[in-house]
């Protein structure tokens, strides 16, 4: 079967789930999972075979004629999308049912298939227009579905903000694609790098793309979006739907030429992505919420991939650029996986015990052993540590950096600073996932709301089990994943078609697998040990402190405490204590809050300013018919002054 | 068949010298102090005596208070691997090799800081707050370093890296490998291994519920840290790839000592600092690697 009529497959099976939302949840799910098994089945056969599929019917929508076409880069993002489509609406089974959310989960699965579907179409557009509208209409799919809650008024604010900011990008899509059209002369993508012309709609392109991908400091909708959407809805939007930005700027700097200095101010953005969005991750006391941080630095670590790729692009495809783009591609569907992977996890804990509150939560391994051991695989996959995946991308990303800097090229001072600041980033995000797994999962429980809890069931943790191997397996088998990145490499840049594995991933695979193994060997030979020699169980020692509580466990604020000090001038949280006084102290309380500062310090004056503008030039404006009179009255004389200065000329 | 032999040669050789070098810290500490001492051979003794003994687990903690300390050990363990000696090369060597090594490091430290916050205990706590905070300035320090090597060497493997010398700026380069070697570490002038008292304490107080066999993993894993710090240290500064092997071996030998001895000095002459300094020596030692990288890149420009 060709990747057309497993398309078709999908398309059908997406549409025929979003008639079936409201009557039959059961049909839905196995439309809905059949359209994702086919979208897989067409990806991996367009990336096994690495002939590019095409179809151009006689079909006009809007004028234009349907253009689909599935190549390597479109074949890359596809598998994602159908892996995370898949899981999430397997796992929106047991989590979003009719029985808890009679009133949101019909249409909550129509709007999900709505969005899988167009950011399906998205991937597979070749014409501007269609582009366009398939991004309008996933993009308020997207809406509906993180204000499924719409009794709670923060749901209801964060859906506006993400309204308003995917529209300033969906402006800034327009402008893109109207002045890509007009000056090509036609609404038909395709590679055109030789228009040089062209190359200053890239800037247009990129805040358009940015703002969705998310990149710092066009962040402000995402952390509120990610943290009150569903956590199936999170893990799209974080797994998939940012990753479209990144989409649009991998496919349109291979597409068009880009000016000069669009790889640095792409890799300058991923180095500030990715340091301050986990610095802002570690400032958050709300689970999801600090997922959410989380995939700005990702996004970070992708670009600064991706911009060295596009230096060395400019700079005739050196081999560190190669490492780079592999790096940054892989990372794109690593961070797929492990971020999907966290935030089914955070819902499987938010399902237990109704809190995103990590200052209630604790020992929640005991209740939930599966969403624990599954969410550490992911927290150590997401700090970059061998033996996963997330260490495959960031080694590449690191290997082409270091060769750019031995290289001695253009490029090796950036390089310098780019690697320092993953290596910051790698362990920032160590402390982040350190505080996580400890304050969520390990210790006692804070509150009474995380002691009688249960597990989720098998619905929620197969797709958890099933993103959690496809970590495992990138981290120990990358090799089986280069046939991929190089035929996404080469329908990036042409050039780089048949280029050999520039990495020994190999073995690194072999390493790993070796580590892997002999990590498991270990725990069970000590453990072994340990139940030989006996056990004896007592309370924690805590340095003989007689009758330790539950809430004298270290707190997550105070754990990142240091950290975030250093970060203080750009976090400014916000402090309120009343610290202890006189003797015998009767109360005293600390709160800690750390905002969106580039949202309350930045947007939110300017967009008030806008606001105070307006309001006062509005006045002019009131109805009376005299003063009207008088302004055209003014307006006459300036002309008429106008005319006659102009006369004199 | 050969290769197997030389990676249990080494791996015997690693796990074995190991627990020396406390033991020569500690004779320093204590010649300094005017005392006899432990024996240089304690912390072997220690570590046989906690192999036998029976455990005593929190009630708080999850499979993962013994497991983290196991996946500790084996990923320091497989770090020694990746590490040369001299020209002899390392048992596993490949491109990009020097990056797994950091980050293998990075993932004992995950491994032990979450077995650590497993007991619920608010000391350990701390000391696990404080490891992964200087660990951040300690990773960027570490990262420069091997900047350096890699712009000396135009190579990301630690067996081409470590072979020559750091050229020019070799001193530099040794003071901050040297800072990161103590914070790392857990040593004086950054966290005390002597304190009894919990709270000024990183390392220490992160093992505090601890017991029997892993705590002995724990202490042969920091054991084994150290001396693959010192051994870094040693081949980044010389040129030890360019020496026969038995001369390279002596050499080495000689300078690990030399680091132990200074590791001893360093304990008994300076005061723990205040922790709100720590961050700012981490930085002077990143700086120092920093300055390091530059006079490397200035020199690969002559």
């Amino acid at each position: 079967m060709t990747p057309g009529w497993l398309l078709l497959i999908a398309g059908v099976g997406l549409v025929a789930g979003i008639f079936s939302a409201f009557k039959s949840p059961r049909v839905w799910l196995a439309a809905t999972l059949a359209g994702a098994v086919a979208v897989f089945v067409a990806a991996v056969c367009m990336l096994a075979s690495g002939v590019p599929w095409n179809w151009q019917p006689d079909f006009v929508i809007g004028g234009e004629k349907l253009h689909l076409q599935l190549d390597g880069i479109s074949a890359f993002f596809l598998i994602l999308l159908s892996v995370l489509g898949g899981a999430g609406t397997l796992y929106s089974s047991e989590y979003w049912t009719d029985k808890n959310h009679p009133a949101s989960a019909p249409a909550g699965r129509a709007w999900w298939n709505g969005l899988l579907l167009n950011m399906g179409l998205v991937l597979v557009c070749a014409n501007g227009l269609h582009f366009l509208i398939a991004w309008e209409i996933f993009t308020v799919c997207a809406y509906f579905l993180i204000t499924r809650e719409r009794q709670r008024p923060t749901a209801r604010a964060a859906g506006w903000l993400y309204l308003a900011a995917s529209h300033v990008a969906m402006i800034f899509l327009f402008a893109f694609f109207a002045l890509l059209a007009a000056r090509a002369g036609s609404w038909e993508l395709g590679p055109m790098r030789e228009h040089s012309e062209l190359a200053p709609l890239f800037w247009l392109a990129l805040v358009g793309f940015g703002i969705k991908a998310g990149i710092f400091p066009l962040h402000i909708w995402l952390p509120s979006a990610h943290a009150n959407a569903p956590s199936h809805v999170s893990a799209i939007l974080s797994g998939m739907a940012i990753k479209m930005g990144i989409y649009g700027l991998v496919r349109f700097t291979g597409w068009l030429p880009t000016p000069d200095s669009a790889g640095w101010v792409v890799a300058a953005l991923g180095v500030i992505s990715a340091v301050l969005g986990v610095a802002f991750a570690l400032g958050q006391h709300d689970l999801k919420r600090l997922l959410a941080y989380h995939s700005v630095e990702n996004i970070g670590i992708i670009l600064i991939g991706l911009g060295f790729a596009m230096i060395a692009a400019a700079h005739g495809n050196a081999a560190w650029g190669q490492l780079a783009l592999a790096g940054a591609l892989l990372h794109v569907w690593n961070h797929g996986l492990f971020k999907a992977l966290l935030f089914l996890g955070a819902g499987s804990v938010l399902h237990a015990t109704g809190t995103r509150e990590m200052s209630r939560l604790g020992g929640l391994w005991r209740a939930l052993p599966w969403t624990a051991s599954l969410f550490a695989l992911g927290a150590t996959a997401i700090a970059g540590l061998p033996p996963l995946n997330g260490f495959v991308s960031e080694w590449l990303v690191y290997l082409g950096l270091f060769d750019a800097i031995s290289a001695h090229g253009p490029a090796a001072f950036a390089a310098i600073f780019a690697a320092i600041a993953l290596g910051l980033t790698g362990a920032l995000a160590l402390a982040c996932f350190v505080k996580v797994c400890g304050v969520v999962f390990l210790g006692l429980p804070r509150s009474e709301i995380a002691e009688h809890v249960h597990e989720c069931g098998w619905r929620m943790r197969l797709p958890m089990l099933v993103l959690g191997a496809a970590c495992v397996t990138i981290g120990l088998a990358p090799i089986l994943f280069w046939p991929a990145l190089a035929t996404a490499s080469a329908a990036w840049q042409p050039e780089l078609a048949n280029v050999t594995l520039p990495a020994p991933l190999v073995t690194l695979g072999a390493f790993h697998l070796a580590l892997a193994a002999l990590v498991i060997l270990a725990g069970i030979f000590l453990w072994r040990r340990v139940q030989h020699n006996g056990v004896s169980r007592t309370g924690t020692w805590d340095c003989g402190y007689a009758a330790p509580t539950a809430r004298m466990q270290y707190t997550a604020g105070s754990f990142a405490g240091i950290i975030t000090g250093w970060f203080d001038w750009i976090l400014r949280p916000q402090r309120h204590a009343h610290l202890p006084k006189k003797l015998f102290p009767a109360q005293a309380d600390f709160e800690e809050h750390t905002p969106e500062t580039v949202l309350e310090n930045v947007v939110e004056p300017t967009a008030s300013l806008v606001m105070r503008v307006s309001t006062t030039v509005r006045q002019l404006q009131h109805g009376r018919v005299q003063s009207y009179i008088f302004y055209l009255l003014l307006g006459l004389v300036a002309l008429a002054i106008l005319a006659v200065m102009g006369g004199t000329k | 068949m050969i290769v197997a032999l030389d990676i249990i040669l080494r791996l015997a050789a690693w796990l074995l010298l190991a627990p020396l070098l406390p033991g020569i810290i500690n004779k320093v500490k204590a010649w300094v102090a005017g005392r006899r001492g432990p024996p240089v051979l304690q912390l072997y003794f220690d570590l046989a005596k906690l192999w036998r003994k029976s455990v005593v687990l929190s009630t708080a903690v999850s499979p993962a208070h013994v497991a983290g300390p196991a996946a500790a050990w084996i990923a320091i363990i497989t770090a020694a691997l990746l590490l040369p000696v001299g020209p002899a090369g390392a048992s596993c060597s490949f491109r990009g090799d020097a990056l797994l090594f950091v980050y293998l490091l990075a993932f004992a430290r995950f491994c032990i800081v979450l077995a650590a916050l497993d007991t619920g205990s608010a000391f350990e706590g701390m000391g696990v707050a404080r490891e992964v905070s200087y660990a951040v300035l300690a990773e960027a320090a570490i990262i420069t370093a091997l900047l350096t090597l890699c712009v000396q060497s135009g190579s990301v493997s630690l067996a081409t890296m470590l072979a020559p010398s750091a050229g020019a700026g070799a001193a530099l380069l040794a003071a901050g490998l040297f800072g990161v070697l103590l914070a790392e570490n857990c040593r004086v002038p950054f966290d005390d291994p002597n304190t009894h008292l919990e709270l000024t304490m990183i390392h220490e107080v992160m093992v505090l519920d601890h017991s029997g066999p892993p705590l002995a993993a724990i202490l042969h894993g920091a054991s084994l840290k150290l001396l693959l710090f010192a051994v870094l240290l040693t081949e980044a500064v010389l040129p030890l790839g360019k020496l026969s092997l038995l001369q390279a071996i002596g050499a080495l030998v000689a300078s690990v000592f030399v680091v132990a001895i200074a590791i001893g000095l360093v304990e008994s002459l300076l005061a723990r600092l205040a922790f709100r300094r720590v961050p700012l020596l981490l930085t002077t030692a990143f700086l120092f690697c920093l300055f390091a990288l530059l006079v490397a890149w200035k020199g690969g420009r002559l």
